[in-house]
């Protein structure tokens, strides 16, 4: 049994340890809500770029389109995103665990991979696999994203795509789908399906200017950028609310840490006085 | 006529407009309510916007943009960017000092993809300072 002073040095320490979590869990709390709010900026973006795209299908100018090719897959390249900390709980291996998931089943069919890392975690796991190839690394962006950051992961993508040197590009990363629930997956990039849209009667007739091919090939693009750019906030949103729930978690466990400690010290307290009186009466009792 | 700047990080104008100037591939447009239905694609340059007809050159509001879609409708006009920076929000003088790190950045650039970033941050940062330099002019 450890003495009085040893326990009284761990309660210590331990509660030093439960005002830290406490702290990154309050912390994680409010940049969970304001990364939260940011997860809807995209959508007016999006819609827009989505009714545009279905117009241009419903004319067929997507069909025979380089970026909507669907080739035979022999390399494809796979864009991860995940965080530059850690004490998030399962956040950063859950999208590690799904980036395996796909590297192997890559490796099965023969297909080879290439990567794209965002965020430092990630990066160091994506570099220890064996004969991984990674094209890029991303580490250190802020959580209010503008548009251009990610646009030379975006820029390699899409170069390597339209050169033939992946014939998919597939995103892995954490969807945010309520503060207690967020699925690590994967989601196809290139080549771009048809997305189904309601399209309104005044682009109907609408001129496209230099010529739909160009129109075309730039709404993809803002489209991608749309869709990674909304992948990173989902994953940024998903990171901040599991770090809340994990330093939540650990708070607790350190408050019932506390209590047994504080249990035990206390015990050992009442036996040392316990033994003391004993000693002093059986003293007493040995004078007589 | 309605204008909506829409970017990556949520609609950053919503309001009538009279005259909206758009550089695009095919040239730089003006567009005036009455515009026929067009869909183009926005280069990186200065977009200038003139709120009421009765305003002046020096009521121009200009922003900043990295290319886009533009989409005129019978409604307005809808620009599409990845980013729009407000000209009252640049400073000239960041914008020198940013614009003359890119260029140094794109000198001691190694690889090809080095280069290809200064280069998109020379652009960047080049349209920026022309939003700047335009806002003092106008405002002199």
């Amino acid at each position: 049994m450890p003495s009085q002073r040893q326990l009284k040095s761990r309660v210590r320490s331990v509660k030093n340890t439960k005002q830290i979590t406490k702290a990154m869990q309050m912390v994680a709390a409010s940049k969970m809500r304001r990364a939260q709010d940011a997860t809807k900026a995209t959508a007016p973006y999006t819609n827009s770029a989505r009714e545009i795209l279905a117009h241009l299908a419903k004319q067929g100018e997507t069909k025979g389109h380089p970026l909507f090719e669907a080739r035979e897959i022999k390399n494809r390249l796979l864009i991860v995103v995940a965080s530059d900390k850690g004490l998030a709980g399962a956040y950063n291996s859950n999208v590690s665990k799904q980036y395996l998931r796909e590297v192997l089943a890559d490796r099965k069919e023969n297909i080879g991979t290439k990567s794209i890392a965002i965020g430092r975690k990630v990066t160091s796991f994506v570099t220890r696999l064996k004969d991984a190839e990674l094209l890029g690394a991303y580490e250190d962006l802020p959580d209010a994203l503008e548009g251009h950051e990610l646009r030379a992961a975006l820029d390699t993508a899409f170069n390597q795509f339209t050169n033939g040197d992946v014939d998919a590009v597939d995103l892995i990363y954490t969807e945010f789908v309520s503060s207690v629930t967020q699925v690590a997956k994967t989601e196809r990039m290139l080549p771009a399906g048809s997305i189904g849209a309601p399209e309104s009667d005044e682009i109907r007739e609408a001129v496209f200017e230099p010529d739909t091919e160009t129109v075309l090939t730039n709404v993809v693009y803002r489209l991608l950028n749309a869709q990674l750019f909304q992948a990173f906030l989902d994953a940024r949103a998903s990171e901040h609310s599991m770090r809340m729930l994990a330093m939540k978690n650990a708070t607790d466990n350190a408050g019932d840490l506390i209590e047994d400690l504080t249990l035990a010290m206390n015990k050992a307290r009442q036996a040392a006085i316990t033994q003391e009186l004993a000693e002093i009466s059986g003293g007493a009792e040995a004078m007589k | 006529m309605k204008f909506e700047l829409v970017t990556l990080a949520g609609i950053k104008v919503d309001s009538d407009a009279y005259e909206v100037r758009v550089p695009t591939l095919a040239g730089p447009i003006g567009i005036f309510p009455g515009h026929e239905p067009l869909v183009s694609v926005a280069k990186p340059g200065v977009i200038a916007v003139r709120y009421a007809k009765s305003d002046n050159d020096d009521k121009l509001e200009y922003f900043a943009v990295s290319g886009g879609v533009v989409e005129v409708t019978k409604q307005g006009v809808r620009v599409l960017v990845d980013e729009a920076d407000h000209g009252d929000d640049i400073v000239e003088a960041e914008s020198k000092a940013a614009l003359e790190k890119a260029l140094k950045m794109q000198e001691s650039a190694k690889s090809q993809v080095e280069i290809e970033q200064a280069q998109a941050l020379v652009d960047r940062h080049q349209v920026r300072l022309n939003v700047a330099g335009l806002r003092r002019r106008n405002r002199k």
